[in-house]
């Protein structure tokens, strides 16, 4: 047992490293920060919610649209990059299964993933404090009641991030260990990310009573498929009504995220078995 | 169990394009590969040298056929701890350094961590590669990522080791020293399967050599006894006159034998090369 996660661990390492000195990585970093900044420059001065609602979604959305991005397709690339350059013939040559390779590429892109949210969401963070100081001493001078966030709520954000986007990366890790090229593992990726944020809408169609049975009971099967991506972002609810969110309703989104990213990692290693490096 | 490798009656095909169209890469290949020598593998390209060893290591499954290991059965992670590889034209993550390169494989093939620095060390030493192993890999010549992917395939000190084209891409100079590389391995005791398109420089280097065409086993054997012809004998002779050769024919005449040919014996370019370049640059 211990050798087996000291060898994902080397790979993972190896990974992460590969990743974590691309270009791409720290592009997407810098469009995600300008992101957040930016919105700093809006200023409604309305002292209240309104603003620091702007700022967070925002931020939400930066590292929303990058990080999916990035889970996408670093995941993709650092994949195929294995494979293309023959690395992996190397290294598969040596006493390492397939299954140990491919958790340890999880892993490595798991940790870039995890400190692209971790960047992001300080920057947010500390945009948001910033603001919500101005904000507060202006709402003194008129006597009106501060606006507030909660730093624990976007801790509990980024970590729902964190997790949406492994899932993603599982996700990705699975189609390309199947795929022939890099294009069509980024694409059908693409294709699965929104078509797990859109999931939701096929469960609000099987509730209704009209639909034929056919169309439902594909509609179930693929929501059962695709992870409901959308459940992640209740950034809103958690950073700015701290406490709206039942802590009982998260525990199932994070265990209903680490079930899909086991079994879509478990589907990864079982179809890289066969594969011909 | 005397076999370092037993190859049976080994077929691949590829399925290539979509109606199903089949390519024969290795055609009913039975091989016994014996432990302690230096096998060498060879033929054209194309001839299915690459995916017979790829299919050995288990990195490509045979369509049909057997093959075993060191006496295990083929592709365990048991038997790919005992056996180093080397791919066809390696490429290794750019941004290490050959010592982190070799330091990675070492700690993927399972050597435990207070022999880790003796074990990198020696297998620099034996490819060597010390003086450059601070070096990234990014900056290597061609003949250095060789002589890197000898020292990552032997690291773990396997029982057997197994090359697929060494030598290619590189000057006869570094070529030579790789040689001198894998007999220093054999002489270790290991097993050295490679295969290669170059037949010159596997002559020298190889006990025994099979030779494939089109996927199929074409000639296999020991080197002197592929290579000696028996019945044709070669003299060289210093300060031979006209008269002294005509002489010498008559006298052979005598006895039955003919002279077939009479040619000045010449150096091989790769021989006149070695003489007159020192090294190259990076060696
Ligand atoms: N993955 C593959 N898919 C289809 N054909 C392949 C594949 N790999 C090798 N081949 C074909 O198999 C034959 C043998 O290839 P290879 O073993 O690489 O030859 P060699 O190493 O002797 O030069 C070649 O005709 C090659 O085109
Ligand atoms: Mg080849």
């Amino acid at each position: 047992m211990k050798p087996l996660l000291l060898r994902c661990g080397w790979i993972a390492r190896m990974t992460f490293l590969e990743a974590v000195r691309q270009r791409f990585f720290a592009f997407l970093i810098v469009l995600g920060a300008a992101m957040v900044l930016s919105s700093v420059a809006f200023r409604f001065l309305d002292f209240g919610h309104g603003e620091l609602k702007f700022i967070a979604d925002f931020g939400f959305g930066g590292m929303f649209l990058f990080g999916s991005i990035l889970a996408v397709v670093m995941t993709a690339q650092l994949f195929f990059a294995e494979m293309d350059n023959r690395t992996a013939l190397t290294l598969l040559a040596k006493p390492l299964s397939r299954a140990e390779f491919l958790i340890g590429k999880f892993f490595g892109v798991w940790m870039i993933l995890g400190l692209f949210v971790i960047i992001l969401s300080a920057l947010l963070g500390l945009v948001l404090w910033a603001r919500a100081q101005e904000l507060s001493l202006l709402a003194e001078q008129s006597g009106r009641v501060a606006p507030d966030f909660s730093i624990s709520g976007l801790s509990i954000f980024a970590l729902l991030q964190w997790l949406r986007l492994s899932v993603v990366a599982a996700i990705v890790l699975a189609i390309a260990a199947a795929a022939r090229t890099f294009l069509f593992a980024v694409i059908l990726g693409a294709l699965t990310v929104v078509a797990g944020q859109l999931q939701w809408i096929a469960q609000d169609v099987l509730l209704k009573p009209t639909e034929s049975v056919v169309y439902k009971s594909i509609l179930w099967l693929t929501s059962r498929i695709l992870p409901n991506l959308q459940q992640f972002n209740i950034g809103d609810a958690l950073v700015l009504d701290s406490g709206t969110v039942a802590m009982s309703s998260i525990g199932w989104v994070i265990l209903s995220g680490l079930l899909y990213a086991s079994a879509y990692l478990l589907l990864g290693a079982l179809v890289f078995r066969r594969r011909e490096i | 169990m005397n076999s370092a490798i037993s190859v049976r009656h080994l077929t691949k095909d590829f399925k290539i394009g979509l109606r199903g169209l089949k390519l024969r890469a290795v055609d009913d290949l039975s091989l016994e590969i014996p432990r302690g020598q230096v096998y060498g593998l060879l033929g054209p390209n194309g001839c299915g040298k690459s995916t017979t060893l790829k299919i050995i290591l288990g990195l490509v499954s045979g369509t049909t056929g057997e093959i075993n290991i060191l006496g295990f059965p083929s592709a365990t992670a048991e038997a790919r701890r005992r056996t180093g590889f080397l791919p066809e034209a390696p490429y290794f993550h750019k941004f290490l350094s050959g010592r982190e390169l070799v330091r990675y494989c070492a700690q993927l093939s399972g050597v435990p961590a207070v022999k880790m620095d003796d074990a990198v060390d020696s297998a620099l030493e034996l490819a060597a590669m010390t003086e450059a192993s601070s070096r990234r890999i990014g900056t290597y010549s061609k003949g250095m990522l060789q002589r890197i992917g000898l020292a990552q395939a032997i690291v773990h000190d396997p029982e057997l080791v197994i090359l697929d084209e060494p030598t290619a891409g590189v000057d006869p100079v570094g070529a030579a020293a790789i040689g001198r590389m894998i007999r220093a391995m054999r002489d270790q005791g290991k097993t050295v399967v490679l295969c290669s398109h170059l037949l010159g420089q596997v002559e020298q280097v190889c006990d025994r050599v099979a030779i494939m065409d089109h996927g199929r086993l074409v000639l296999e054997g020991r080197v002197d006894e592929v290579l000696a012809q028996r019945d044709r004998h070669l003299m060289t002779i210093e300060g031979l006159t006209p008269e002294a050769r005509l002489a010498a024919e008559s006298t052979l005449a005598a006895h039955g034998a003919r002279v077939t040919s009479v040619t000045h014996p010449r150096r091989s370019l790769e021989e006149l090369f070695r003489e007159l370049v020192t090294g190259s640059r990076d060696a």
